[in-house]
């Protein structure tokens, strides 16, 4: 009875036919599934048919004597097309004689094909690469959009394929992922199969042997070749309207100091025709001050134009905001201004050309003082911060002086502008700005009118370590 | 100057170079002189005494020529004085747009640092409708032939360009 019953049960279309294919047996789900079978020989219930298979599995197992499994299509008792697997088990009724009867246990795997149909087609289909690698490196799995573009590569060594390497790449996204079972994302070089350029961000993810070994790793990248080439486009935009800029500014910079000479000249004069010494003194002093500012917009000019790439060394951030502090105490505290270093107890080192983030420094304090002395405000203070943020090394200098007009925060940033009169050359914040992107960092204002003012200066970590390998290559 | 009655110009420039150049010129010329050096202070001159003139730098920190020249027109008497630029930033974007609002809306005149004071002091006497030398009078139409020239080749297509430039050429020979 209770076989009788796991019979009808087990979630299998249980079938058992004879030597001539007739069924002789079948369970609940059987008969559910493909109908009546009473009288009635396998292949007509199996696959509606009039006479036997041509490759009958069960033909095998009477002849063999073994267990087989095999898969078939038939038809269902609606009429619809059926895949199914079947493990066909021999039964004897007597030890050792043959084969009586052939046991077929049957399960349908038509929804698992057209799930993995569906799957083949997302995966081939996706408008990104995706290869599974396995420990070794070498593709075991790649999707069509992958194979268009660096060809048939299923057993290649992933660094081949994607960058006609011999051996594995530095800072492999992969073999982080193989070694902390962690996603990882990067941006990479590789060479398409007609020797292309391919730039691609690339996120690598696991696939786990059980719980706690990675078996295979998931390569997904996205092909930002484009996107890569319009960034060089903008870059170089930039670049050549920076240079009209310049020429502009500097076109501006010599109009002004002209402007003094002429007038010197003009004043002395007129002091020689008057004979007024205090006059001719006046004007010869205008007329050195004017000198004077031609000597410093060459020097300042000629600090902007300099190196493109900065020396970057390992150092500690807070060192350099403590030297900016200890060389502006002085100053500050002689104009009534408080002075003061805030610094996160979790800064650590980072690649930074020290010379250039101390000219940073300097300027952003510098200005901040003015910009305390121009207020009219007491208990006035300058704050120099450093901290990390999310993956950045950030530097901020604020004050509570006079702040920045809406109008001139569009402009700080530009070539040669000044509100210092004749104390500014105008290229401070340029040259701040100059250094901060070639950190790869970038600079921030803000500020009111009345409310002081607060500069941020952000350099990723991830920017900052590229730079430094790049550099000690 | 004496049959003049001492005209006052209120002189708006950031830098005290400029601000010391133009007064001495203008009290050579025998003018009256007040300085301030951004458009704040230069409101509270004028609150103060309502000059006859004033001299205006357009790039200032704290308060911009512009912003000043806007809150003048605000005021029915203000709004009469007349108004010279003298500004570096004529031709480029610190300065291209706002010159170009207050050139429409009033000051018809400007002057494009470095000045040379017999040109500024033509051209704030025509302004005022003063009596002038032969001399000052052409000086004062010459800088203002040359202020339109300079809005004109500003806007000319390159083809004008080069029929200007052949023209001029061609009266050197």
């Amino acid at each position: 009875m209770i076989f009788q019953e796991l019979f009808h049960q087990v979630p299998f279309n249980v079938a058992v036919i004879d030597r001539d294919y007739n069924i002789v047996e079948a369970n609940r789900n059987f008969t559910e599934y493909f109908g009546d079978w009473k009288n009635k020989k396998c292949y007509a219930v199996y696959k509606k048919l009039k006479k036997p298979c041509k490759d009958c599995p069960s033909v095998e197992v009477f002849k063999k004597g073994k267990p087989i499994v095999a898969d078939a299509v038939g038809i269902d008792q609606q009429g619809r097309k059926t895949h199914y697997v079947g493990h066909i088990f021999p039964m004897r009724i007597k030890k050792g004689g043959r084969v009586e009867y052939a046991l077929e246990m049957t399960r349908t795997v038509t929804e698992t094909d057209r799930w993995q149909q569906e799957y083949q087609i997302l995966f081939d289909r996706v408008p990104c690469y995706i290869t599974v690698i396995g420990e070794d490196y070498r593709i075991v799995r790649a999707n069509e959009a992958f194979r268009n573009n660096f060809g048939d590569v299923l057993g290649q060594h992933c660094y081949k394929v994607y960058k006609r390497r011999k051996n594995k790449c530095p800072n492999c996204p992969a073999a982080k992922t193989f070694r902390d079972g962690r996603v990882h994302h990067s941006t990479q070089l590789g060479m398409g199969k007609r020797g292309q350029d391919i730039h691609y961000a690339v996120s690598t993810s696991p696939l786990m042997r059980g719980s706690d070994s990675v078996a295979h790793v998931i390569e997904i990248s996205n092909d930002i070749t484009a996107l890569k080439k319009l960034e060089h486009e903008v870059i170089e935009a930039e670049r050549l309207g920076a240079v009209g800029q310049t020429v502009a500014g500097l076109a501006h910079s010599i109009k002004n100091i002209l402007m003094g000479l002429e007038g010197g000249k003009y004043i002395v004069s007129l002091g020689l025709d008057k004979n007024d010494k205090e006059m001719i003194n006046e004007g010869w002093e205008m007329l050195e001050r004017n000198f004077e500012k031609t000597t410093s917009l060459v020097k300042d000019f000629l600090s902007f134009s300099k190196g493109r790439l900065p020396k970057l060394k390992m150092i500690k951030p807070d060192l350099l905001v403590q030297e900016i502090v200890d060389l502006y105490k002085d100053i500050a505290s002689q104009s009534g201004i408080k002075l003061e270093s805030v610094i996160d107890d979790n800064i650590k080192r980072a690649p930074l050309d020290p010379d250039g983030i101390h000219t940073c420094l300097t300027n952003l304090v510098s200005n901040a003082i003015d910009a305390c002395l121009m207020g009219e405000q007491k208990g006035t203070e300058v704050i120099i911060k450093v901290s990390e943020g999310q993956n950045k090394l950030i530097f901020e200098v604020s004050d509570n002086g006079s702040g920045i007009d809406y109008e001139i925060k569009k402009k700080i940033f530009t070539t040669f502008f000044t509100t210092k009169g004749g104390e500014g050359t105008g290229l401070g914040l340029l040259t701040t700005r100059k250094i901060v992107q070639e950190h790869g960092g970038k600079i921030l204002v803000d500020s009111q009118k009345g409310s002081g003012a607060r500069f941020r200066m952000e350099f990723p970590r991830k920017r900052l370590t590229e730079l430094y390998k790049k550099a000690k290559e | 100057m004496a049959e003049n009655a001492k005209k006052t110009v209120l002189v708006v420039d950031d830098e005290a170079d400029v601000r010391n150049f133009l007064k001495a010129a203008l009290i050579e010329a025998g003018f009256n002189v007040i300085l301030a050096e951004d458009g704040n202070i230069a409101l509270d001159q004028v609150k103060k005494q309502i000059p006859d003139l004033i001299s205006l730098d357009l790039v200032m920190p704290q308060k911009s020529g512009a912003k000043f020249y806007r809150e003048l027109s605000k005021n029915k008497e203000w709004k009469k004085i007349p108004v010279i630029i003298v500004t570096g930033h004529a031709r480029d974007d610190l300065g291209k747009s706002d010159l170009k609002e207050l050139t429409m809306s009033g000051p018809g005149i400007y002057l494009e640092k470095p000045v040379k004071p017999a040109n500024y002091i033509a051209a704030i006497k025509k302004i005022l409708g003063m009596d002038t030398t032969e001399e000052e009078k052409e000086t004062a139409e010459m800088v203002e032939l040359q202020n339109d020239l300079k809005n004109i080749i500003d806007d000319a297509d390159p083809e004008t360009l080069k029929k200007l430039k052949e023209l001029m050429n061609n009266k050197k020979k």
